[in-house]
């Protein structure tokens, strides 16, 4: 069991943007999109970059927290990290208190097809879309 | 029927005028009234579709400021005369089949309530530039991919989707797509081979960094508009992309 409280994205297949302060995350690897809450949004934020959970106290319900992140983990999207937690980024606590939603994360997998078969999948290859990555 | 095609043109002087004959050698199949809108080229595209205008008055060219692809296509979407009931897309770098319209405009005569074809397209690396055929020997792959080129909409369709989403650099016409297919059109998915599309070194979707951003942004708009209004179709059994997988052993 690991106790750091850090998390990391889980692979390279996981990509994410986010738009107007609203969380997108892709698994390039099956397709499926994961929409965040705004409250969500934010954490995920946090953190995807490195923030320690224990960073967050105080700002979201602790026992939400833990479902939330389990979920994340569960969906493949975090992994558990041994970096060192990095600083919260400025604007999280306003960005938090101004949440109107829980934390939710929510699955789509109706366009699937698209994104696996993406231009996402080329960001370091030359070739163009629509290729695809291989698997390995 | 009066089909207009809009081709937007921005620095393609070697490649437009095989894409504006691969439409021409089509006259046949519809009434064609092709829209040129050159994006602010600076080099001699312009001249090359000015040099076959002459022959062809099918062809009205419209040069504009350097604003984008996106706005271009907006642009050629305004210009449309009133009397066109069909409107397709082909941009300057590819090719139109020869066979393309003749087979899809049918699908049109053929039942008034229809709103959209489309079709498959071909990835291929090397086109005949007399034949406006796959060159002997080319790599190609043919999907139902997402592809512009590889509908025709009816007017009315065109009109309810409203124009091309601005806020794209990018991606603008797989969101249009999107959008197209989520408001529920009647639509059918031809076998027909509506487009060769190039692979060559100027291809615009190279731009990695922003295509991927605004790619994820299309697929994201379009979960959010289906999320709001229940009554958009999801997109389902439209796209056969698994073929695509292939291209990159070639």
């Amino acid at each position: 069991m690991h106790h750091s409280n850090v998390y990391a994205v889980a692979s390279k297949d996981i990509v994410f943007e986010s738009f107007d302060g609203e969380a997108v995350v892709l698994d390039l690897s099956n397709g499926k999109y994961f929409g965040f809450s705004d409250s969500g949004s934010a954490v995920w934020q946090a953190l995807s970059s490195g923030v320690s959970m224990q960073a967050l106290t105080g700002m979201v319900d602790a026992a939400a927290l833990e479902a939330f992140v389990a979920r994340l983990v569960e969906f493949g999207l975090l992994a558990p990290s041994d970096a060192p937690p990095q600083p919260l980024p400025d604007n999280l606590p306003a960005a938090l208190a101004a949440a109107k939603e829980p934390l939710n994360v929510s699955i789509h997998d109706d366009l699937a097809d698209l994104i696996i078969v993406d231009p996402i999948h080329e960001v370091e290859e030359p070739l163009g879309w629509p290729a695809v990555k291989q698997a390995s | 029927m009066k089909l207009s095609v809009i081709m937007p043109v921005y620095n393609r002087e070697v490649l437009v005028g095989a894409a504006l004959r691969s439409l021409l050698r089509q006259r046949d199949a519809a009434e064609l009234d092709i829209i040129v809108v050159d994006d602010g080229s600076t080099d001699g595209s312009a001249d090359v579709v000015r040099s076959m205008i002459d022959e062809n008055p099918c062809i009205r060219l419209f040069q504009q400021e350097n604003t984008g692809v996106t706005r271009a296509r907006n642009r050629g979407l305004s210009l449309l005369k009133p009397e066109t009931e069909l409107v397709s897309f082909l941009d300057s770098d590819d090719i139109s089949p020869a066979g393309r319209f003749a087979a899809d405009v049918a699908l049109f005569r053929n039942d008034p309530d229809l709103e959209l074809t489309y079709s498959k397209m071909m990835l291929v690396d090397a086109i005949d530039e007399q034949s406006l055929e796959p060159a002997a020997g080319a790599n190609s792959v043919i999907a139902r991919g997402i592809h512009l080129s590889a509908a025709i909409f009816s007017r009315r369709l065109v009109e309810r989707i409203g124009g091309f989403d601005e806020d794209f650099a990018q991606a603008e016409d797989t969101d249009y797509l999107l959008r197209g297919f989520e408001i529920g059109p009647r639509y059918v998915l031809p076998d027909t081979l509506a487009l060769y599309y190039r692979r060559h070194s100027g291809n615009m979707t190279r731009q990695q960094d922003v295509q991927a951003r605004e790619f994820m942004r299309v697929i994201h708009k379009s979960i959010k508009r289906r999320r709001a209004n229940p009554s958009l179709k999801p997109i389902e059994g439209i796209f056969e992309l698994e073929k695509l997988s292939d291209w990159r052993l070639m």
